[in-house]
């Protein structure tokens, strides 16, 4: 019973936050992992980070959220800050255009730059934020739907880091993709290395050993 | 803010620095190193704004170019520049009562200045680390004199840091970086070992100057040197730092991961961020920033990257 805390399977996933400058990403992160909103967050320069813990059923999985500057000169240095994560939130803001066009662009960049260790991209949900100042995209559900199945997300969600909308869901539909993902790898890592025949003779060994 | 120094101390100091303002060249040419052990002192908040203007040669490029602020201020602009910098006008020093409010005054200046560098360097255009530079100057100075310091900054301080592929910025990270191998092998090495690229923690300190890193007197008193003795205060400053937060055994038991490290880096102790601490020990770390950095540099950029 002491042990059983240490004992509780822990995950650590780094997630990028990208999109264009302006559409709320430090605010998505603020309300998520401190509940909290202003309207003056100082624009982010290079990158900035924060840690969010879920107890996720009977394990905990730890969240590093790499928010990360939306200015496309910074879009140099993102080979370094994407390397090793394991998620994305791409955001746009549902009140400007550009940003939505924007979005394939870093979708793009983010593909040709990381990808997981069996090869497949990285799991990437699609947030279209500032849904309270009006835009309603509910409307266009299926279309947006289309877009992400055309473009490779897993999902996406309208948010409001003002007034809390959707923002947690988001993160925990992420999370769950990224644990799928995650053991798809660890499944698909083996039968992959290790040829058929391979397998058996050490079965053979194995059972050597044993007897 | 700079608290300790007496009130006729202070007095003295003023009356040396209107002096050296009165016959700024000859102080600069004859005397620099009296300037410089003068600007390690601090110098005096009521000539503060007056003696950047005059270290950096913005008073100088000023005079030079009489009228061209004006120009430049009365064109509209490339909108595509406007509607980013409009966009982070409310995200400067946002506690601080000049930009407090939308569209007062310290927002409406700060629009002006980034507005009219994008009019004088089209090509570079605007880079959002530009904006709390201009605010910090703007803090000290009318708009036309910080538009001039900007400048001064952009091309001589900082050369290339801002421009659109932010090139220089990275080599410079690699060249802080070489010069802690000396200064702290221990830090150097965790952070070899760790792989943590200098660009995820000097980006911000570098850009802007320390400006949203520091307590705000030990801003200004880095600003001070920095204005003086160039970007090798900045990479001072920088290796005082890693080595004060990353430099003993003790101190990376409790990092043992980039994340860790990073969390570390950006919650500096104050204990090393307090402005007597930091300027005692930026003077006292005489690592020369080998003087082929800017040639280095140059290539870099006419080479096209790495």
């Amino acid at each position: 019973q002491m042990g059983g805390q240490n004992l509780r399977k822990e995950h650590l996933y780094k997630v990028l936050v990208i999109g264009d400058l302006g559409v709320g990403k430090t605010s998505i992160i603020r309300r998520y992992v401190h509940q909290t909103f202003s309207s003056n967050y100082r624009a982010t320069i290079g990158v900035d980070f924060a840690l969010k813990v879920l107890n996720w059923d009977s394990e905990t999985v730890r969240l590093q959220l790499w928010d990360i500057a939306g200015q496309e000169r910074f879009g140099n240095m993102t080979r370094v800050y994407y390397r090793e994560a394991m998620g994305a939130f791409i955001v746009f803001d549902v009140t400007r255009p550009t940003t939505f066009e924007a979005v394939i662009k870093w979708k793009e960049d983010l593909d040709s730059k990381v990808m997981l260790a069996n090869g497949q991209r990285i799991a990437t949900v699609l947030l279209a934020n500032k849904c309270d100042q009006g835009r309603e995209l509910s409307n266009n559900g299926i279309k947006m739907d289309q877009f992400c199945k055309d473009h490779g997300f897993v999902g996406w969600f309208e948010t409001s880091a003002k007034d809390n909308l959707n923002i947690s869901d988001a993160a925990n539909f992420l999370v769950k993709h990224i644990m799928a993902t995650e053991n798809d790898i660890l499944k698909s890592v083996v039968p992959d290395t290790i040829s058929p025949q391979m397998d058996s003779s050490r079965q053979m060994s194995c059972s050597g050993c044993f007897k | 803010m700079e608290r300790d120094v007496p009130p006729e101390v202070l007095r003295q100091r003023e009356v040396k620095w209107l002096d050296m303002l009165s016959h700024w060249d000859k102080w600069m040419i004859k005397r620099f190193n009296k300037v410089r052990l003068r600007c390690q002192k601090g110098i005096p908040p009521a000539l503060r704004g007056r003696a950047w203007l005059y270290l950096s040669g913005g008073k100088v490029k000023r005079e030079q170019n009489q009228g061209k602020f004006q120009e430049l201020d009365s064109q509209p602009g490339d909108p595509k520049w406007l509607d980013v910098i409009e966009k982070d006008l409310h995200r400067q020093f946002p506690f601080h009562e000049m930009f407090v409010s939308r569209g007062g005054h310290g927002q409406q200046d700060l629009f002006r200045v980034l507005k009219a560098y994008t009019l004088y360097k089209p090509d570079e255009g605007y880079c959002q680390a530009q904006a709390p530079i201009a605010a910090v100057l703007l803090m000290h100075m009318p708009a036309e004199d910080a538009f001039w310091g900007l400048v001064q900054i952009c091309e001589k301080y900082l050369p290339g840091y801002y421009s659109p592929g932010l090139e220089a910025i990275q080599l410079d990270g690699e060249i802080l970086f070489a010069l802690l191998r000396r200064v702290s092998p221990v830090a150097f090495r965790h952070l070899e070992k760790h792989k943590i690229d200098p660009i995820l923690y000097m980006t911000e300190w570098f850009m802007c100057a320390f400006s949203r890193t520091l307590p705000w007197a030990s801003v200004l008193r880095v600003w001070d040197m920095f204005l003086c003795d160039g970007v090798k205060i900045i990479f001072r400053v920088g290796l005082v730092l890693l080595k004060c937060t990353l430099g003993t055994r003790e101190k990376l038991k409790n990092c043992q991961g980039l994340y860790e490290t990073m969390e570390l880096l950006r919650a500096i102790d104050p204990r090393y961020m307090q402005e007597g601490f930091l300027v005692r020990e930026v003077r006292a770390e005489d690592t020369e920033v080998p003087p082929q950095c800017k040639i280095t540099r140059d290539n870099f950029i006419t080479s096209g990257g790495r």
